[in-house]
């Protein structure tokens, strides 16, 4: 059974991935700063799926942390680098605390996982890595620029990583969800909410499961030749 | 096992898992990596296949970045972390 690592994974998207995930018989390694209540009554009834604590703003500790899930799970197949913070605000009245944090948790963080989980893909000469980005890394949105310039630096990633590793049976792809009803999108006002889905060609907004399809399409051999690009689940809103 | 030679059974592996050859007589202290046939992406599966069997990565926990210009340098490396264990 391959296994997979999800970051982020207790909520929201990555929990609706790792459930995707675990379906689909991969043996999926959840990881979260602490385990959520929903996710817990789910790994009690799935046996393929289990936790893992983390903190990925411990960017210090992440090679250390890569080399514990090697030895206790084996060689990786999948990492989906999920988890991330969406704080918004306006720029010049951000705190640099702030605007430093979401950059290591976005960017940083997810790049050092990637280099210590893409060692035992590369001896295994086939894996899979999916960044989580999002539409606003290209469209933008007012109040996301930190946010938005780390969905960005994610698809650059994605792109010149894709090209390094494919000779070693490696995919990198970038999953950019747009809209979705999560905890990090519950503080858009009712009314923009309403007007992002009046605006999208299917009416609606996208939902987490629609997401996770595509992040395990990827997954899948299925999807072998796909590589380097941007995977975009957006109900149509940036057509 | 000693380093060293656990260091060229490896890097024969890794020459193989890249699909390249070596492109000297044979590895020796002077050998320059990067005309050893071994390219970039062979030294991380090397890097990689070195810390699975001796659990540690001497680069990484290094202060600063270093990166060996011959064989001779790269062998020493682990051999210096390795008699701390």
């Amino acid at each position: 059974m391959s296994s997979v690592l999800v970051t982020g994974g207790t909520r929201g998207l990555g929990l609706a991935i790792s459930k995707r995930l675990a379906a689909s018989g991969y043996n999926v390694i959840v990881v979260g700063r602490k385990c959520s209540p929903d996710c817990e009554k789910w790994l009690a009834e799935t046996e393929n799926a289990s936790f893992e604590a983390f903190d990925l703003a411990d960017t210090k500790s992440i090679h250390e942390f890569s080399q514990r899930i090697t030895r206790k799970y084996g060689r990786l197949y999948g990492l989906v680098n999920n988890a991330a913070l969406g704080l918004d605000g306006v720029l010049a009245t951000m705190h640099e605390t702030d605007i430093s944090k979401v950059l290591r948790v976005n960017v940083e963080a997810p790049i050092l996982l990637t280099k210590y989980l893409l060692r035992p893909m590369l001896i295994n000469r086939k894996g899979r890595v999916i960044n989580i980005s999002s539409i606003i890394g290209s469209t933008g949105f007012k109040g996301l620029a930190v946010y938005g310039a780390t969905k960005a630096a994610m698809n650059g990633f994605t792109k010149s990583l894709s090209r390094e590793v494919g000779k070693a049976g490696i995919t990198v792809n970038s999953v950019a969800p747009g809209y979705m009803a999560t905890d990090m999108t519950e503080g858009l006002e009712g009314e923009k909410l309403q007007s992002i889905k009046r605006r999208s060609p299917l009416g609606q907004l996208a939902h987490v499961d629609d997401v996770a399809g595509m992040v395990n399409y990827l997954m899948s051999d299925e999807a072998k030749m796909i590589t380097g690009t941007v995977m975009t689940v957006d109900a149509g809103s940036t057509a | 096992m000693q380093v060293r030679s656990l260091i060229l059974e490896l890097f024969d592996e890794a020459l193989e898992a890249s699909d390249s050859k070596l492109e000297c007589e044979k590895l020796e202290d002077e050998t320059v990596l990067l005309n050893s046939g071994l390219d970039s992406l062979g030294f991380a599966i090397l890097v990689a296949r070195l810390e699975e069997e001796l659990g540690f990565d001497p680069f990484v926990e290094m202060e600063e970045a270093v990166y060996p210009t011959t064989f001779g340098e790269f062998v020493a490396i682990y051999e210096n972390r390795s008699s701390k264990d």
